[in-house]
């Protein structure tokens, strides 16, 4: 009887502890989409919806990149990355430049970047939704086994990416110049506009950052999830990560999307919520926190905006 | 100067003579049929609204170089559905009242037909599409939606075959299910599968959903693997069946578990994923042999046309499904008196017999669905599709 008890008991456990896995790997790809979101609202205060237009032309870029040089999946990831953050500075450039220089409403730039957004959404329909595409085979080995444990190999790589990313991340916006300006820039523009600071170099490197973030978690989502011209839409984890962690701080947003992920994973797995529940629960965490705790979980633990 | 004038008043005069010689126009008579088309050209499942348009033009113009519809050509109009119930319903609003169709290829999606059914039966312009769902073509009562005709196996017919299949031939009773509860498609084939394995001492050890856009299975994948199960019925779209194929190989669930997948695993399925032989252990019903003769000209003439399609493996069964659409309105409309939706109507409604791709056609008046149609068992291993043959499903 305590055997068969302590077997179920140990089979409950090592099945929490795979989920708890599954959900830091989710967690993963969240966290930097939800990174390359959170950098633009901290510098210029809005909800840069534009950048799922982002996520799902890099992936379409990576797939182009890696079937068409023949690259292996490092160079893809590197190239891809690059791309991305071109493309942000172009965004930022068509979409948001003018607005900025004109000192417009902050809800401008929230309209703007919906409409580029659909715009590059429905541009990338137009151009590919009449094939399949899928990335290469990149790594034989799909999954593999430590002790009870199944870790699936870009799963994991994912994560571990994501995770060196976003330690770089802040070693730049901590220890180097443009990184102290960008969070200058964040906290007070005026002041670092009279301070001799060229805000607009600032904003262009924050954007290219931003893009870059956005290239890797493109890239991910395409090998992952497939290429469909909506993968995009993934945005909306950023965001909610966004909103758990507290709106443009990079921390908070870094934990907000692990929570999300670890949170999305045991909702699924809970008979009576499952997969179809899941978003309600999700979004109902979403409005308590806008409510209870607008500053997101990061509002006292971490006190730098950055 | 005045030469010019006199000139010019000669041939005005000349002109108005003959205006007055000719007679007053009678009512213009129709010298084409409209026929309109409503896939999902963009969007999620393009390739298969792509598939049925191609398949649809291919019979307009065999049917136009032969001289047409008693005389009478077909122009055809395809609309864009995006995948979006809305947009399906504006583009039928535009093909009836602008475009004077009189009847409309529907697309292979059964959340869109299901949203046409009261729109159709207002305008009385016939619907002919693949979707699978047999509410879009019977009402609850049991009498047809008037307006709606399916040209493919219902959900019922699919859900009970692959229900049969795996119970009496593949000898698994356990099985678990994995479908998408936000699409009809897969909700009405699992409601069928569900009532045949109840109904013959098979049991459901769990049940595990997720909804359209969802791109992680992997939290359900595993609890299927807990419960025990041997085999999944995951009847799902395209682009869902290459994430559970990738995360079932990933959980190294594809060797141990058989999937009893839908007619979306069959061509051209394994053509959009990377690897193919990650596929193992997949059986789907469809109602068409791929090497049946019948469709050798079609299969040619698809890929003489078609820069993307190299062999056979490229070509959708929607494909067919567009291809016999046309031809059944086409027939419909054979010796009508009048060219009208109402006439495209009661013609499919006469019709018996018709010689289809899959199979003698003849229209259920209680349903609108197709009779007679049987159906093909085939599976995937390590990647290839490989043919099992006709299957009636066991009554016990």
């Amino acid at each position: 009887m305590f055997t068969s008890y302590h077997h179920l008991l140990k089979g409950e456990m090592t099945m929490s502890l795979q989920m708890l896995i599954n959900g830091l790997s989710l967690g993963g790809v969240y966290a930097t989409i939800a990174v390359g979101f959170a950098l633009v609202y901290n510098i210029l205060k809005f909800s840069n919806f534009s950048h799922s237009g982002i996520l799902v032309s890099t992936a379409y870029i990576g797939y182009f990149i890696a079937t068409r040089l023949g690259t292996n999946f490092w160079v893809t990831l590197i190239l891809t990355g690059f791309f991305g953050g071109c493309l942000a500075i172009l965004v930022e450039f068509i979409g948001f430049r003018r607005l900025r220089l004109k000192n417009v409403n902050t809800m401008l730039y929230f309209v703007s970047s919906i409409t580029i957004s659909m715009l590059m959404q429905n541009l990338i329909t137009v151009l590919f939704s009449t094939s399949y595409y899928s990335y290469p085979i990149f790594f034989k080995t799909t999954s593999f086994k430590i002790g009870e444990f199944m870790f699936v190999t870009t799963d994991i790589l994912m994560l571990v990416i994501s995770c060196v990313a976003l330690v770089i991340l802040q070693f730049i916006l901590k220890k180097t110049r443009i990184g102290v300006a960008i969070r200058a820039l964040s906290t007070d523009s005026n002041t670092t506009s009279l301070m001799g600071i060229n805000v607009t170099r600032i904003v262009i490197a924050t954007f290219f950052v931003s893009g870059v973030m956005g290239g890797i978690s493109g890239m991910f989502l395409g090998i992952n999830y497939t290429l469909y011209p909506q993968l995009g839409g993934m945005i909306t984890k950023g965001f909610i990560a966004s909103i758990i962690g507290g709106l443009g701080n990079v921390s908070g947003a870094v934990m907000g999307a692990f929570i999300l992920g670890v949170m999305e994973v045991f909702l699924i797995n809970i008979d009576f919520i499952g997969a179809s529940f899941t978003p309600v629960v999700t979004f109902l965490v979403m409005i308590v926190f806008l409510l209870v705790r607008p500053q997101g979980i990061a509002g006292t633990i971490t006190k730098e905006k950055v | 100067m005045k030469k010019i004038v006199t000139i010019m008043l000669a041939a005005v005069m000349a002109i108005s003579l003959s205006a007055c010689g000719e007679k007053t126009p009678t009512a213009p008579v129709a010298t084409e049929i409209v026929i309109g088309s409503l896939q999902d050209l963009s969007g999620g499942s393009s390739v298969s609204g792509i598939a049925m348009d191609r398949g649809a033009k291919i019979a307009v113009d065999e049917i136009n170089a032969a001289g047409g519809i008693d005389g009478k050509l077909i122009k055809y109009i395809p609309y864009d559905s995006k995948g979006e119930p809305q947009e399906a319903l504006t583009a039928y609003n535009r093909l009836v009242d602008q475009d004077k169709a009189v009847a409309v290829v529907g697309p292979p999606i059964s959340n869109i037909g299901l949203a046409m059914t009261d729109t159709a039966a207002e305008k009385k312009v016939p619907i002919v599409g693949a979707f699978i769902d047999s509410r879009v073509t019977m009402k609850e009562d049991g009498t047809p939606q008037d307006y709606m005709f399916l040209v493919q196996p219902t959900n019922e017919q699919s859900g009970t075959i692959q229900a049969s299949y795996l119970m009496n031939e593949l000898k698994i009773t356990k099985i678990a299910l994995f479908y998408d509860k936000t699409n009809a498609f897969g909700v009405s084939q699992v409601n069928a599968f569900k009532k045949y394995v109840e109904a013959n001492g098979g049991e459901i050890l769990t049940e595990q959903v997720f909804k359209s856009g969802d791109v992680d299975f992997k939290t359900q994948l595993s609890k299927i693997k807990e419960s025990g199960a041997e085999g999944i019925f995951a009847p799902n779209y395209p682009k869902d069946n290459t994430l559970y194929c990738t995360q079932m190989n990933q959980l190294g669930m594809d060797e141990s578990i058989v999937t009893m997948g839908g007619l979306e695993f069959a061509p051209p399925f394994l053509t959009t994923l990377p690897d193919p032989s990650i596929v193992n252990n997949v059986y789907f019903a469809l109602n068409v042999a791929f090497d049946d003769p019948k469709l050798a000209a079609i299969n040619k003439l698809y890929i003489d046309t078609y820069e993307d399609a190299k062999t056979v493996d490229d070509i959708s069964v929607k494909v067919y499904l567009g291809y016999d659409a046309i031809q059944l309105i086409a027939q419909s409309l054979k010796g009508a008196t009048e060219i009208t939706g109402v006439a495209v109507k009661e013609g499919l409604e006469k019709i018996t017999e018709f010689d289809a791709l899959p199979g003698k056609i003849s229209f259920s008046t209680k349903s609108h669905q197709p009779l007679g149609l049987s159906m093909v068992m085939y599976s995937i291993m390590g990647g290839k599709n490989e043919k099992i043959g006709p299957y009636v499903p066991v009554v016990k």
